[in-house]
């Protein structure tokens, strides 16, 4: 999953991209409103960090493109305790969420986990498909109560197509979600491959069946039945 | 060779030459004038002679008889034998002795005509020594020539401060013009001069960089908002193209085929967009240059950053960093370029292959290496290497395949321009390409 953080303050900024990092996101950052236009404009992210003064102006701006072009986009906006108007303003433009500065990083944590649920439309922290089990919040996957042994890679990989069960995925989303858009797309496509190969045979040796389906050409999709659930 | 060499060894040569014919011009007209002076003399000579005998008829004898005149003249008067017509004056130039006892003849002016005495005709000649006058008029030749000479050296030297003085505007002119690499970082003006060509050169000039540093500008500028206002649809199309294929078992194997087509290619378009974005915002300068930036501490964030590629292709690292390196500069376009940098060396290492990374914050040569042990810089590139859109003739098919925008290493190029680091690439001997960047 792709993260967004757009904070001029080095320090937070930094502090932010690390908590994303450990969410097994991948994280891109901007400290300016002009560096946060060049990447909202080229890339779809699944969240975005918001802080609203930024040094060339409002972060709000930054909010009404995201929200005009990508209305699947998670964004929370960061305020400084106190600035009400920002706050309101921001929730009606269609932020999903506000954190008022200063914040502890698990409540940061817990936040993000909420509006993710909201965007990917589930209900818990712990999806289950089949007898897969995958843990957002611990970042396990188990089959049938066992334990697999994955990854961050593999993890990552894993959650997306949990995540966005029954889409198919193309390998560039999945490959940017898992190294953001610097790496070369052509260079990458291979190594999902082989991550892909890697995932499955972890996944198969722990019993389950094959879920990842390879749509030809395009990407890949994991199935799962409503009646599972 | 120099304009003022140039210049002042034209005038020299011309000086010369006028200062050889002046001297052969002067030397004749020496001559004749002695010649006619030396003509007159013994014209008036004669007729002193022919006064003195028609008062006194007599005093022809005693004139044949003494014969000279004075110590460098001296009379033959003869019975007339027809040589010469009577009444004519004939003027020659002669070699002979004045008395057989002299030792070696000497040139002589010579007056033949005829006198008559008493009706009966003579032959005189009237005979003057050319050598006094000549030297005479040697004299006064040389002394002209020397002074002439002394002129034209003269000149020269003066010339040559003259000149000096006149065309140092110039030669600043001339000086500033060849230090410029790029009109773009040119910010100093030609000044004004008093020399009116140097003057309206001077201002041409300036009209001239500021014309193309504003196209230039404009142009910069021009990229950046083109490829910024590319992005947005791109990215549009590609997410919608994204959805079409999200729903990939309601398509048919064609229309899937052709939105993966349009996904594909709408992602390579806003990458190179976004790579031309970034790399007309170094080149405009809209970064802030003033953080310190330790090398080290990017080198590891990027290669934790590539580590899945590393890892996954059994690369084996080696890293050397010998010292602390802190460079000023701005830490997101460093990460960039290292990052560059790094992800070239690892795509194209052959599996299992091994990357060196050298370090070196010695006192003198701030290094920062990357030696890989992949195909290396194809001939075709070489020196083009960080151009724009430069791949290898013929190779980019092969290098297509796993090459993106092909701006990666130009992107290195501006940011190292932009930070005044050296970069450089070359072939390892066997196999391989190292690319170093010194700070």
């Amino acid at each position: 999953m792709r993260a967004l953080v757009v904070e001029d303050e080095p320090l937070l900024n930094e502090e932010l991209e690390e908590q994303l990092l450990e969410e097994q996101f991948s994280v891109d950052c901007a400290e300016t409103l002009q560096e946060g236009r060049d990447l909202v404009a080229g890339d779809e992210y699944d969240l975005v960090l918001l802080d609203l003064g930024l040094p060339d102006g409002n972060g709000l701006e930054l909010l009404k493109m995201i929200k005009k072009y990508y209305d699947e986009t998670v964004v929370v906006i960061l305020t400084a305790r106190g600035e009400i108007e920002d706050k309101v303003k921001g929730l009606e433009l269609g932020s999903d969420d506000y954190l008022a500065k200063p914040f502890a990083m698990a409540e940061l944590r817990a936040r993000i986990h909420a509006v993710l649920r909201r965007r990917f439309k589930i209900s818990d922290n712990e999806i289950l498909i089949g007898k897969l089990l995958l843990n957002l919040n611990h970042m396990e996957v188990s089959y049938g109560g066992k334990p697999i042994d994955l990854t961050e890679t593999e993890y990552k990989i894993l959650r997306y197509l949990v995540l966005n069960k029954n889409k198919t995925i193309t390998r560039i989303a999945l490959a940017e979600h898992i190294w953001g858009s610097k790496i070369d797309d052509r260079f990458s496509l291979d190594f999902i491959n082989s991550h892909m190969k890697n995932l499955r045979k972890k996944l198969s040796e722990a019993g389950a069946p094959e879920l990842i389906e390879t749509v030809y050409g395009v990407g890949y999709k994991l199935e799962a039945y409503e009646t599972e659930q | 060779m120099k304009l003022n060499n140039k210049i002042l060894l034209s005038n020299l040569v011309l000086s010369v030459v006028i200062f050889v014919l002046t001297s052969i011009g002067m030397y004749y007209l020496v001559n004749d004038t002695v010649y006619d002076e030396l003509d007159n003399h013994l014209l008036q000579h004669k007729i002193d002679i022919i006064n003195q005998v028609q008062g006194d008829p007599a005093s022809l004898k005693e004139i044949r008889k003494l014969g000279g005149l004075g110590s460098y003249e001296w009379v033959e008067i003869n019975p007339y034998d027809g040589t010469v017509e009577p009444n004519t004056n004939s003027f020659a130039t002669i070699d002979t002795v004045r008395s057989p006892d002299e030792a070696s003849s000497e040139s002589y002016r010579r007056l033949a005509t005829t006198i008559s005495v008493n009706d009966q005709y003579y032959n005189l000649n009237i005979y003057e020594e050319v050598a006094a006058w000549q030297n005479i008029s040697m004299t006064i030749l040389l002394s002209v020539l020397a002074g002439l000479l002394i002129w034209i050296l003269l000149l020269y030297l003066l010339n040559q401060m003259v000149f000096d003085r006149i065309l140092t505007p110039f030669y600043d002119t001339v000086d500033t013009l060849e230090t410029i690499s790029d009109p773009t970082d040119f910010d100093e003006r030609f000044p004004d001069s008093s020399t009116d060509e140097i003057d309206v050169l001077n201002r041409a000039l300036n009209t001239m960089m500021n014309e193309i540093r504003s196209s230039f500008e404009d142009q910069k500028k021009f990229i950046q908002n083109a490829s910024h206002e590319l992005l947005t649809p791109l990215s549009i199309i590609r997410q919608k193209a994204e959805k079409i294929l999200s729903r990939s078992d309601q398509l048919d194997r064609q229309t899937l085929r052709s939105a993966n087509e349009i996904q594909e290619t709408a992602v390579r378009l806003s990458r190179l967009s976004n790579a031309l974005l970034l790399i007309s915002r170094v080149e405009n300068k809209q970064y802030e240059l003033d953080e310190q930036v330790d090398i080290a501490g990017v080198t590891e964030k990027v290669l934790e950053e590539l580590n899945d590629f590393i890892t996954l292709k059994n690369i084996s690292l080696e890293k050397e960093f010998s010292e602390e390196l802190s460079v000023q500069g701005n830490q997101e376009l460093i990460h960039s370029a290292i990052y560059n940098i790094v992800q070239n060396a690892v795509k194209f290492s052959p599996e299992g292959a091994s990357i060196t990374i050298t370090l070196n914050g010695g006192a003198e040569n701030h290094e920062f290496k990357v030696i890989d042990e992949g195909p290396g810089i194809p001939e075709a590139l070489n020196g083009s290497l960080f151009d724009r859109f430069k791949k290898g003739n013929g190779r980019s098919n092969e290098l297509g395949k796993n090459n993106g925008t092909g701006l990666g290493l130009s992107l290195v190029k501006s940011i190292c321009k932009l930070h005044g680091f050296g970069y450089r690439a070359e072939n390892k001997e066997g196999a391989g390409a190292e690319i170093t960047l010194r700070f």
